[in-house]
């Protein structure tokens, strides 16, 4: 399990976006596959059985990757769900792509959001509902 | 077993601190101060500074200790401040969902807080099915009217998809970017549409500061703004003398010649009590009832019958302009009714609830694609996030014996039988949910969605826990009499959502609250 078989399958399951409004990869938004390798070794022995080796993996296209990826997915679906989300979990808790999304980096609480006033037309056009006969029954 | 100590005699015995037991607490030591009241609490009292609002990794906790299902936090590590049993969930439809601990499910509930309507006191007379409540509405409506101003309930006074309701005691929450555009789909259709009443403060009120908006609901709310009854019924309940025991796990109703002794309870060192009472309550959900009255013999056809949930599912719209995203009380900002009522041309009989809903927090929202990786799954996330608007249905089960609660032959930690539920989504259920995922579909088309889709079934809902002690006169269909007292055991009494014998289409809690509290007035006119 060499870092750049690692940061190949982070990179692959979160690629990130180029151009005016850049979303970073998982690897460039810090995620470490190394820290939960040990709980999801099955499944990735099983990426790099796959892909002819892990530096194999690491050197192929993306295209490829994702090819390897899906098989191990369709075969594998519960080990292989078992990596996707702690690594899903650690990318979009990053701060950078909290950011990238329009979102803060900070948790909920303490300083909570502020949700716009309820405006006057709206409002007004309740009181079409109003005006209604009773919806209920006896 | 080592024998059992025995605590001195009480004269009422409540299992569950939840929103049943605790409305029933406060209610009755309020109304018979000179009775001595013990609740035991199979969980603790949740600090609010534990909660994960305050911390970053704040977004996985749904995912572990504060999932919504029990099954799921039995899983975490470190262990859920929840003290959860498992439940073999393999045959239903549904996930159960709740929180074990003082303050029951209201501690990570969403708070919607509606009402029943009166005609789901009688459906039975009104549309030939389900069953009739023991009384109406409108004789439940005091406690309504008592159950909202304890709880604490902002909402907008002059809805007519209901009977007049007193002035809401704060006003409704804000309708945000998201309520707005829904209200202009409604409005473009002329169908009903109304803010929520939530437990939720818009402002201070009942000694708790007003919501700051901050979305998770579900995690607990770290500024009790939430109404969770830990934080209402309970310190009230607890200074008229009740007393509440935590972390001790009831084993069984103690059963004597047809009537309740009182409980044989464990703690959290392992040593088991006896503790004798004129009357037992229990308030333990429409599961942990049921496992308790079954583990504990109570002879009576029906229980465990009838669970009842209400089937869920969504049409999630998207629209181009920005929305709320996950900011706002997640179960909040506005519903309709126009569909609620019977009208038989539909195909099906009784009605769907509606609720405009807010988004997940991005990384559920990430994990709800499919797949939820590559460029394609990142790409659609970007589109969608702080863009979409979940529309919720809920529809109305009807009460079906083979739904059910019944216990195995295993043996729990917790030291009762482990439990399992079947449940099947009936024909009547599902065409009830794709009348009300075609008009969701409709209403987010007529706000301006530019693309929709739906979730047919929606499994991780199973919140409420329904009918499986219910009310009626006839002990052949029925566990308990209008007054929750079994037909078995005249002085074993239910307080929770376990008694309704139909549910409507709407959440439950404001009815379980309304209901204990009803309980428990009859007790004390009662036994004074």
């Amino acid at each position: 399990m060499t870092p750049e078989f690692l940061r190949a399958v982070v990179d692959t399951l979160l690629p990130g976006e180029q151009g005016e409004a850049p979303l970073p990869s998982g690897s460039a938004a810090g995620v470490d596959l190394g820290k939960h390798a040990e709980t999801v070794r099955s499944v990735l022995e099983a990426i790099a059985h796959a892909a002819g080796g892990g530096p194999a993996f690491a050197r192929a296209s993306e295209a490829t990757r994702v090819a390897v990826l899906r098989s191990v997915e369709q075969e594998l679906p519960d080990a292989f769900r078992a990596l996707v989300t702690p690594v899903l979990a650690d990318y979009y808790e990053s701060p950078a792509v909290l950011i990238a999304f329009g979102w803060r980096a900070e948790p909920p609480q303490p300083q909570g959001y502020t949700l716009p006033p309820t405006d006057e037309g709206t409002l007004q056009r309740l009181d079409r509902v109003k005006q209604r006969v009773n919806l209920w029954r006896e | 077993m080592a024998r059992a100590i025995k605590c001195e005699p009480v004269d009422v015995v409540v299992v569950g601190a939840g929103i049943g037991g605790a409305a029933f607490c406060k209610h009755l030591s309020e109304r018979s101060p000179s009775l001595r009241i013990v609740c035991l609490e199979r969980g603790g009292w949740v600090d609010p500074s534990t909660m994960p609002a305050y911390r970053p990794d704040w977004q996985r906790s749904v995912l572990s200790q504060w999932a919504t299902a029990p099954n799921l936090r039995l899983e975490a590590v470190p262990p859920s401040p929840s003290a959860d049993y498992p439940i073999d969930d393999t045959a239903s439809a549904f996930k159960p969902l709740m929180w074990n601990g003082v303050g029951g499910s209201t501690v990570n509930w969403a708070a919607h807080f509606p009402r029943l309507h009166p005609s789901d006191f009688r459906t039975r007379t009104l549309d030939g099915v389900g069953d009739e409540w023991p009384f109406s509405y409108f004789d439940l409506e005091p406690y309504y009217d008592l159950n909202d101003a304890e709880v604490g309930v902002s909402g907008l006074a002059g809805d007519p998809a209901y009977p007049p309701k007193a002035r809401r005691p704060m006003p409704p929450l804000p309708l945000g970017r998201l309520g707005m555009v829904a209200a202009r789909g409604f409005d473009r259709l002329s169908w009903h549409w109304w803010p929520v009443d939530a437990a939720i403060n818009s402002v201070a009120y009942g000694g708790r500061g007003s919501c700051n908006h901050c979305g998770p609901c579900l995690i607990g709310c770290v500024n009790r703004a939430k109404s969770s009854v830990d934080a209402t019924y309970w310190p009230k309940a607890i200074a008229n003398g009740v007393e509440l025991r935590t972390h001790c796990v009831v084993q069984e109703v103690v059963i004597e010649t047809g009537r309740a002794a009182g409980v044989r309870y464990r703690d959290a060192g392992g040593r088991d009590y006896l503790q004798r009472s004129a009357f037992v309550v229990v308030a333990g959900n429409g599961i942990g009832t049921a496992r308790l009255l079954l583990a504990s013999g109570l002879a009576s056809p029906a229980l465990g019958r009838n669970l009842m949930f209400h089937p869920a599912a969504y049409v999630r719209g998207m629209f181009a302009e920005e929305l709320d995203g996950p900011v706002g009380p997640v179960g909040c900002a506005i519903y309709s009714h126009e569909f609620y009522e019977t009208d038989e041309r539909r195909g099906f009989k009784r009605g769907v609830h509606i609720q405009v809903t807010r988004e997940n927090a991005l990384l559920l929202q990430a994990l709800r694609l499919e797949p939820a990786w590559g460029r394609d799954a990142q790409r659609l996330l970007r589109e969608e996030f702080r863009h979409s608007i979940a529309v919720l249905v809920l529809a109305e089960d009807l009460p079906e014996p083979n739904n059910r609660v019944l216990l195995t032959e295993r043996t729990e930690a917790d030291g009762l039988p482990s439990v399992r539920i079947e449940y099947a989504l009936s024909e009547h259920s599902r065409r009830s949910l794709d009348f009300g995922l075609d008009r969701a579909e409709e209403l987010l088309r007529a706000a301006g969605a530019y693309r929709v889709v739906r979730l047919p079934l929606a499994p991780l809902t199973g919140w409420h826990l329904l009918g499986t002690a219910r009310m009626g006169s006839d002990p052949r269909h029925s566990v308990t009499d209008a007054r929750g007292r079994c037909h078995g055991a005249a002085n074993l009494i239910v307080a929770d959502g376990s008694l309704f014998p139909t549910v409507g289409a709407v959440n439950p809690g404001s009815t379980i609250g309304a209901l204990a509290l009803k309980i428990a007035d009859d007790l004390g006119r009662e036994i004074g």
